[in-house]
């Protein structure tokens, strides 16, 4: 992995000049910020190279800003080319080396069907087929070596792996979080035998804790996206110093950057880069607004993602099922659901309204957009007056009001409601399932919703921005101007960061001073996963006080897991023993400091609509928003 | 039509006919109260000790409304399907105080098995009692004769463990019965954690109440059932009219023990009538009508629609018959350990195989291991049948269970076992033009002097397939020590000496069609 660079602490604001490349799914953003002023580009996105369309976003704002591509000090960039790679399954030709006897890991996973009643629901089938994976003789337990691995095999291995004809090739075996020898010697002869010609996943370095089917699958996947995204990211270096720019740093799960030769041999580590992208606007604007804790939604056509941001920092998981595939590793806490402004409305056969998951998407779009005929949450949010029939959309399409309502007044026929009635249910179940959505991100962890400001996002996020507050007891919002600036920005100001994570395994008894000590190394947070012993699952622990390169006492990280203990579940069993599961090390460097501008002098007032060019604010009477710090509305009651 | 036993509407109370209900507030109730449930689950799984519920998921989540009809439940394995009812049955009589919850396992009197321990506790708005939260968790041990509480081949009810006639759960209640199982602190520990996720409910229907009123809580949660009920109706009603039959066995330790089902479909409802099987099993096959009622529901669910909220109402149109005292009506003292396991499968499997569906595999494979110093309990994944909608997955759950299973890793770090293979048993599903899915080959070496006991269904009979498809593999159970190898009944029990390794290969799913 690479070394994290110092750049950026404490860096004066005026002389950054700070470049973010956001690749969504229509367009790439890119925004440039530089001495209190703040430029936007944008190209439609390139799917088949997605660097042909993030230079072309960044030659746009370079011109309109002025700025020549040396200038630029600081360059981020967040991408989906691994997310989309693994929803369509999507990899290279790859090989699954594992323990002799364990080879189908991959493919039996926890042994739970994905569907209770629908038999046949199958999850995604292994990216390694059977005919791919090879049973290597070794064996470690949690304690000792069990077999040692013969340079006999180690050769006879490499040799299979000769014969498979692969790209690539992913190592797990078992307990190797605490034996990696083994792993180590297998990909040192791949390595000495094909060279650069194979990618090698061990899954000691990717994941590095216990659980075998998470490692193995995290380690799979690892393996066969890597090589796709190692020739993404070269094209972009290539492209990017033709054009004069600095080297991107890379957007990770996590939310924070890495340099990108660690991302190319790391695949694993951006699958979530896209989205990790808005949880790094979601802290920003955080930071900016000086809000330390927000619940966050970002609404878009087909769905809506939240998150929560606590103390400025983004909740995060280290596992995480993705497209059906297990990823243990540490990422923003990021929940979607099937809610979009495009999510179809229906009659269910108990005669209840429901909302999606089936969305109209672009083609044909809602009703309004003039394709469509089937009524969806934009053509109700149009006939309750919440879009302006007026407002052309990007593409130049005018909303088709009177479409919208024929749409609305059948399925309000079906229901046997008014179409009013029916327009404003379509709303409010809509808003139920991104409530429930918010609720699995606070309430589940403990945390009580009405004591954080509502971040909406997205451009249909504002439009049901405040209802969901009413919905959570919530009485504070904020609303970006322009959600697409936040998110390359937030790329652009994000920290830099490398995580290490390794399960340990020590009993309290083994837990000293000096342990503690050398397990946190100089890392600038630790998390310390926690269990009382006999249960399965971890707390993780961090120790507020503790600075860089120290560690908590072990009488201290004791009492705070029995908080963090009773916090969560209500009671804590002083009597029992607690053991030292995993230890979560990560290193940081503060991203550069930049000024937004200041804050709007407009004020409003419900009712009223608010255009905020990519999206509309929806203010009901009772609410009102006023301009607010870096380009933000600030939406109250009252 | 009605199951016996779910309480007829009294005139002008909250359940009674009312106008059709909203359909966006119906909705957006049901969405309150399947998002309390999960909360009450993610609470008890999270902080739980026992990995049976951590791990393996082997726990389910229930909101009821004050007269004991299930409002919602989030269950993650079937056979919690429609047992939780007769659990709050048991106990609504009684006189409820705010924060008094009351627990119980006892099979005859609202149980399942005595591994399942279900908590309830009463919702009360001001002093008015406005519903209940409950769970169900299986608890890694209950006390009796083995390790684990899953003997092979209990007799009576006792053998299996401690008995909790439902009580009040306090401090006091909660040692007592603890003391009388292994490793009582993780117990106190799990029921506690049921106590948290208990709480987590009641907030957030005490949250509703105040929202609503306690007239509009009551009210909105009788529209949630009755949505239920039209939504399976409906479905029901696709199903042309008639009687369909089937009959199947159950492996007993004597012999195989004949199942007989009838179903009958009239209009909008269907009756589940079991008359003609078995009498009671002599060992601890036998199931208490809470557990058959569960696999029918299953059944039920898996030929409608699986997206019909679970509720008392999406089981009103189901009618179950099955003759008082009979293996699967059981009645005192006889053991029931394996019913709730490998008998609820076998039902849900008679059900299926009546509409002409081919069979997955059909049992759960039941492993316990332990000594005085550990249990360990696991169940394994098999093949899944095919069918019209596509090939049978391979090495899962198919049918009454879906647990995870422990991690080879976490299982080697905390008990005195080693894992030899885990893998798909290649070749074992029925083939068709829809092929039935795979087993799983799973062997364990003890590292220290154990009991093993072994609860498993089609070992002599294979899974047939539906509509032409050929059936799956059998299942093999063999103990490997000194280098020789014995085969093992589908019921078993033993020693295993440190070396000696259990080899358990499970059955492929039966294939769909001609291939």
């Amino acid at each position: 992995m690479g070394e994290l660079p110092e750049a950026g602490r404490g860096e004066p604001e005026g002389e950054a000049v700070i470049l973010g490349v956001d690749v969504g799914g229509t367009f790439t953003d890119a925004v440039l910020a530089t001495g209190g002023r703040i430029f936007t580009g944008k190209a439609p996105s390139t799917p088949s190279d997605q660097s042909e369309g993030v230079i072309a976003a960044i030659e746009t704002v370079l011109e309109r800003a002025g700025v020549g591509p040396e200038e630029v000090t600081h360059f981020a960039h967040g991408m989906t080319v691994a997310t989309n790679a693994l929803l369509e399954s999507k990899g290279a030709r790859t090989a699954l080396i594992a323990t002799r006897g364990f080879t189908d890991l991959v493919e039996i996973g926890r042994q739970s069907r994905a569907s209770l009643y629908r038999l046949r629901a199958a999850h995604p089938p292994p990216l390694v087929p059977p005919e791919l994976r090879i049973g290597v003789a070794e064996r470690c337990g949690p304690d000792v070596v069990l077999e040692e691995l013969s340079e006999a095999e180690v050769e006879r291995v490499t040799e299979e792996v000769a014969a498979l004809d692969v790209e690539s090739v992913a190592i797990c075996l078992l307990h190797s979080y605490r034996h990696p020898d083994h792993e180590r010697r297998l990909g040192a002869a791949i390595d000495a035998r094909f060279g650069e010609a194979h990618h090698v996943s061990l899954s000691h370095e990717v994941v590095g804790t216990f659980r075998e089917y998470e490692r193995a699958a995290t380690t799979e996947i690892d393996a066969a996206l890597s090589p796709l995204l190692g020739s993404y990211l070269d094209r972009l270096r290539v492209r990017g110093s033709e054009a004069g720019l600095p080297e991107p740093m890379i957007m990770q799960s996590s939310g924070g950057l890495t340099d990108l030769d660690n991302a190319a041999g790391h695949a694993a580590l951006t699958v979530l880069s896209g989205p990790a992208g808005g949880a790094a606007a979601a802290m920003l604007i955080s930071r900016l607004a000086e809000e330390p804790d927000l619940l966050c939604f970002d609404m878009g056509g087909t769905s809506c993602d939240v998150c929560v941001v606590e103390d400025g920092a983004v909740h995060e998981t280290g596992s995480k099922r993705i497209a059906g595939r297990p990823l243990a590793l540490p990422m923003v806490d990021i929940d979607t659901v099937g809610a979009g402004g495009g999510s179809i409305a229906w009659r269910d056969s108990g005669g209840a309204l429901r909302v999606g998951p089936e969305s109209a998407g672009a083609d044909p779009g809602p009703a309004c957009y003039g394709r469509g005929t089937r009524p969806t949450v934009t053509d109700a949010n149009l006939i309750l007056g919440r879009l302006e029939p007026d407002a052309p959309l990007a593409g130049g399409i005018r909303l088709d009001g009177e479409r919208a309502r024929r749409a609305i007044a059948g399925l309000a026929d079906e229901l046997g409601i008014e179409p009013d009635a029916c327009a404003e249910g379509i709303v409010r179940v809509a808003n139920a399932e991104m409530v429930r959505a918010l609720r699995v991100v606070s309430v589940q962890r403990g945390l009580d919703p009405r004591r954080f400001t509502l971040l909406a996002f997205g451009g249909a996020g504002p439009l049901h921005a405040t209802g969901i507050a009413d919905e959570l007891g919530i009485g504070r919002i904020l609303v970006p101007r322009s959600g697409g600036v936040f998110s390359a920005l937030g790329l652009a100001a994000a920290n830099r960061r490398r995580d290490t994570v390794r399960s340990v395994m020590l009993a309290e008894a083994d837990l000293d001073r000096a342990t503690l000590a050398d397990l946190a190394g100089d890392a600038d947070e630790v998390g310390w996963d926690i269990r009382y012993r006999g249960q399965s699952f971890e707390l993780t622990v961090t120790d507020p006080e503790a600075g860089r390169g120290t560690a908590p006492e072990p009488e201290r990280l004791r009492r705070l897991f029995e908080d963090l203990h009773r916090e969560r579940y209500g009671y804590a069993d002083p009597g029992a023993e607690i053991e030292l599961v995993t230890v979560r090390c990560r290193r940081t460097a503060p991203g550069p400091g930049f000024d937004a501008g200041p804050a709007s002098d407009e004020s409003h007032r419900g009712p009223a609509t608010v255009d905020l060019g990519e999206a509309t604010l929806h203010l009901p009477p009772g609410w009102s928003a006023r301009g607010y710090r870096a380009g933000l509305l600030l939406v109250e009651r009252g | 039509m009605r199951t016996p036993g779910h309480p007829e509407s009294e005139p002008g109370d909250d359940r009674a006919p009312r106008a059709a209900p909203d359909p966006v507030e119906v909705q957006i109730m049901a969405g309150a109260l399947a998002s309390a449930c999960e909360e009450m689950g993610a609470v008890l799984i999270r902080s739980s000790h026992s990995a049976n519920i951590k791990e393996r998921h082997d726990c389910s989540a229930a909101v009821f409304d004050a007269h004991g009809e299930m409002v919602m439940q989030a269950e993650h394995i079937p056979v919690h399907l429609g047992s939780m009812p007769a659990s709050v049955r048991a106990v609504i009589d009684r006189e409820h105080r705010p924060g008094v919850s009351w627990f119980l396992n006892d099979p005859y009197a609202g149980g399942t098995h005595l591994p399942d321990i279900t908590v309830v506790t009463p919702v009360f708005a001001g002093d008015r009692l406005i519903g209940f939260t409950a769970n169900r968790a299986h608890h890694a041990d209950v006390g009796g004769r083995v390790p684990g509480s899953m003997p092979a081949d209990s007799r009576t009810l006792d053998e299996e463990g401690v008995v909790i006639a439902p009580r009040v759960l306090d401090e006091e209640a909660m040692a007592e019965v603890t003391g009388k199982m292994r490793q009582p602190e993780q117990r106190r520990a799990d029921l506690r954690a049921q106590l948290a996720a208990n709480r987590a409910g009641v907030t957030r229907i005490g949250a509703l109440a105040d929202r609503l009123g306690p007239d509009g809580l009551a009210a909105g949660m009788a529209d949630v059932i009755a949505y239920a009920e039209q939504r399976t109706r409906a479905r029901i009603e696709t199903i042309p009219d008639g009687t369909y039959r089937a009959e199947d066995v159950l492996e007993g330790h004597a012999g195989d023990i004949p199942l007989v089902l009838e179903a009958t479909v009239a209009g909008d409802a269907i009756r589940f009538d079991f008359t003609g099987s078995s009498g009671p099993d002599t060992g601890n096959l036998n199931c208490p009508r809470a557990v058959t009622e569960s696999a029918c529901y299953f059944a039920v669910r898996v030929l409608t629609d699986p997206d019909i909220p679970a509720s008392a109402g999406a089981y009103r149109p189901v009618e179950v018959i099955v003759p008082e005292g009979s293996l699967l009506n059981a009645s005192p003292p006889h053991a029931v350990v394996a019913g709730n396991v490998e008998t609820s499968s076998r039902v849900a499997d008679l059900c299926l195989a009546a509409f002409g569906r081919a069979l997955g595999q059909g049992t759960m494979n039941n492993l316990t291991l332990g000594n005085d110093d550990f249990t360990y309990y696991e169940t394994l994944g098999g093949g899944q049948a095919g069918g019209d909608d596509g090939p049978g997955p391979s090495a899962v759950h198919v049918a009454m269970s879906n647990t995870l299973n422990t991690p080879i890793e976490a299982m080697e770090i905390e008990f005195p076992l080693r894992a030899v293979e885990y893998s798909v048993r290649r070749g074992s599903g029925g083939e068709g033009a829809n092929p039935g899915g795979d087993g799983i080959v799973r062997e364990i070496e003890a590292t220290t002097e154990m009991e093993y006991a072994l609860l498993t269904e089609r070992r002599r009979h294979r899974p047939p397939g539906g509509e032409g498809g050929g059936p799956g593999l059998a299942g093999l159970n063999l103990l490997r020590k000194d280098g020789s190898e014995t085969r093992l009944e589908p019921k078993d029990a033993g020693r295993l000496e440190a070396g000696d390794r259990l080899r358990i290969e499970t059955p492929g799913g039966g294939g769909y069609g001609h291939g």
